[in-house]
């Protein structure tokens, strides 16, 4: 969703968890679809209120933290056995068990970097000083519920969002 | 259930027996108050506590500044390095700060695995703590080396000489150990960091102030999907950074047990100082966030009960500690070797540094020893003086371990009893004052304790979550 153009939407608030997972719920149950909440922390349940599948986090910080071992090894191995061999303590040249932990590192520090820019893509991430958010106290104590709809539908769907117990309901054109 | 404790396990019957845990937070703490108390300290001006305390830093770091300046000008024999001990308190200090480092990640990273949700009381702080302390440990060995100005000749790089650093050498291990794990210290400290600036972007009034918080936030927006991916990255971190700390401390120990010197030659080091590395980690949390709940009116945030269970842990890793240096010795004195005797039991409890070596048996393994009384454990005058002695006997561990060692090795023609000069000392002091000024610094900007976490984790909003997720599974 880009901040210049927004499809017609309903935006609802609520005081808290247990009304906005009830709300989710209800509206999915009506058939609506891309909705999206808004929590000042993350609230246990709300994966499973809205089916959203797992995060594909756990897959870029596994990958990334192999690429990173591997790179960390042959590069170690590539300068202490081809591009400089240098007899240290008669050594071999692949010194194995010597290598490892720097192998280690490399990992976790190549996967380190990759699930902090991973959350940066995914989140939609960036420096942005000029953002408003559509609420200020949706990072206070203020739960909000986005339903996309067709601008026709808006009141009934603000109206079913009422009785859920919003305390506050905003179309969002 | 109070006749249940008196059954065999057996005779329970079917059914968990769980003592039902006490609240994390006082139950009448509400959301918005959360948000006010605790970025209380960013929007109000600090008070003379602050500045007093940060004028005092100030001046230390300063001494710091004079004393380093000093050494790259005249060189490295002011601090009384010479033959045999080249390694003096320089090296002492980094393996003090980089075990420091070590409690903020296990506070962050492996209590979160374990699922102890105090941690968020302390975990952010923790967390600032760990990069401090590592900033402050990095000092130490850049100067150590002599050649300050070439210090990136650790790096490796093609060069035109096409020399590569000796990666068979635990001191390079050190460098990617160290700095892997500054670098992902930061982003995971970041990373929990951008929903509670978000929430100071939305509540601060001034209009700069905002696009300040704004840019730093990232636009974070807390969507369910924001959160999704966010808490998974989170719990990733999480993993990573265990063993990560685990290695750290374990490369940092292998500088020595990698050696062939008698007193470092040892296989217990890593796991020997990964646990003293907690121990006196949490003994420094314990210091600043006594200061800091005080300071910032935090007392029902921080409460006495975290507090004791911090205790816990610091008596639980001192019995380890001490467990380490029992087997040293015995080892020492089972092998019959004389080198390994004579360092472990003659040079330290009863040789010229039988002092340090005995402060150090008195500040990790019989003061804490205080611990197993609840009393003490809940009394912050015990904890804060408890906390300093801890600190001071990790020090002087290192210190033993280090000097005594290189001042009597194998050849006793070459033996030098060590004293470090007053320019140690100044550098030490020089990296406490930078230590606690990143800390005042950074408590007037972040709030200091995690907002996003300590709402998840109140007792009414875990409550109201729970049954709605039953109902629609």
């Amino acid at each position: 969703m880009s901040d210049k153009y927004r499809p017609p939407a309903v935006l609802a608030l609520f005081l808290d968890p247990q009304h906005l997972l009830r709300a989710i719920a209800a509206v999915r149950e009506k058939g609506y679809r891309g909705l999206d909440a808004y929590t000042p922390y993350a609230v246990h349940g709300m994966d499973k209120a809205l089916g959203l599948k797992m995060s594909w986090m756990p897959r870029v910080t596994k990958t990334m933290f192999f690429v990173g071992a591997t790179l960390g090894f042959t590069f170690e191995a590539w300068t202490m056995a081809w591009a400089w061999p240098l007899n240290i303590a008669g050594k071999p040249f692949i010194s194995v068990p010597a290598y490892m932990p720097i192998t280690f590192e490399s990992g976790i520090l190549i996967a380190g970097i990759s699930t902090f820019t991973a959350v940066f893509i995914a989140a939609r991430l960036r420096p942005a000083p000029n953002f408003v958010p559509l609420d200020r106290e949706l990072t206070n104590d203020h739960f909000g519920l986005y339903v996309p709809v067709r601008p026709y539908e808006s009141g009934n769907v603000q109206a079913m969002l009422k009785e859920l117990g919003a305390v506050e309901v905003r179309d969002l054109a | 259930m109070s006749d249940d404790v008196n059954l065999h396990p057996a005779q329970l019957g079917p059914g968990p027996v769980v003592a039902e845990e006490p609240p994390i937070y006082r139950a009448d703490i509400n959301l918005t108050q959360v948000n006010r108390e605790l970025t209380a300290a960013i929007f109000r001006r600090p008070n003379a506590w602050w500045w007093g305390g940060l004028l005092v830093a100030l001046g230390m770091l300063n001494i710091g500044v004079y004393v380093i300046w000093v050494q790259l000008h005249v060189g490295l024999g002011i601090l009384g390095l010479e033959r045999p001990v080249m390694w003096g308190t320089y090296i002492t200090d980094f393996v003090f700060w980089v075990g420091i480092a070590h409690a903020g990640t296990l506070i962050s990273a492996i209590l979160y695995l374990f699922r102890q949700r105090w941690r968020t009381a302390i975990n952010r702080s923790a967390e600032a703590m760990t990069i401090f302390a590592v900033i402050c440990a990095g000092i130490f060995p850049l100067i150590h080396i002599g050649r300050t100005l070439i210090a990136y000749w650790l790096i490796p790089y093609p060069n035109s000489r096409h020399l590569w650093v000796n990666f068979r050498s635990p001191l390079i291990w050190d460098v990617f150990a160290v700095s892997t794990y500054a670098t992902t210290s930061l982003l995971f400290w970041y990373l929990g960091m951008i929903p509670d600036l978000a929430t100071v972007r939305d509540m601060h009034p001034g209009k700069f102030a905002r696009k300040v918080y704004g840019a730093v936030a990232q636009r974070w927006k807390g969507t369910a999907r924001d959160w999704h991916h966010y808490e998974a990255a989170y719990g990733l971190f999480a993993a990573i950074c265990t063993p990560l700390v685990l290695s750290v401390h374990s490369v940092v120990s292998s500088d020595f047990a990698v050696s062939s010197m008698p007193g470092w030659h040892d296989t217990i080091f890593p796991p020997y100082f990964v646990a003293g590395a907690i121990f006196s980690g949490f003994a420094m949390v314990i210091t600043v966030v006594t200061i800091m709940r005080k300071a910032f009116s935090l007392e029902h945030y921080i409460t006495i009960d975290h507090m004791e269970l911090m205790a816990k842990i610091i008596l639980a890793t001192s019995m380890m500690v001490s467990y380490a240096y029992l087997v040293e010795i015995f080892m020492a004195w089972y092998s019959e070797n004389p080198f390994e005797t004579h360092i472990y039991i003659w040079l330290r409890f009863f040789g010229p540094y039988a002092w340090a070596g005995w402060l150090t048996v008195f500040c990790n393994c019989i003061a804490p020893l205080i611990f197993w009384f609840r009393r003490a454990r809940r009394n912050l005058v015990v904890l804060f003086i408890m906390s300093i002695i801890i600190n001071i006997g990790m020090w002087f561990e290192r210190y033993v371990i280090i000097i005594s060692s290189l001042s009597q090795d194998y050849m006793p023609s070459n033996w030098r009893y060590y004293a470090p000069t007053i320019y140690d000392v100044g550098t030490f002091v020089g990296s406490l004052g930078l230590f606690f000024t990143l800390f005042l610094v950074f408590s007037r900007f972040v709030p200091v304790i995690s907002i996003a976490e300590v709402k998840s984790v109140l007792k009414h909003q875990v409550a109201e979550a729970a049954p709605l997720e039953e109902s629609h599974v």
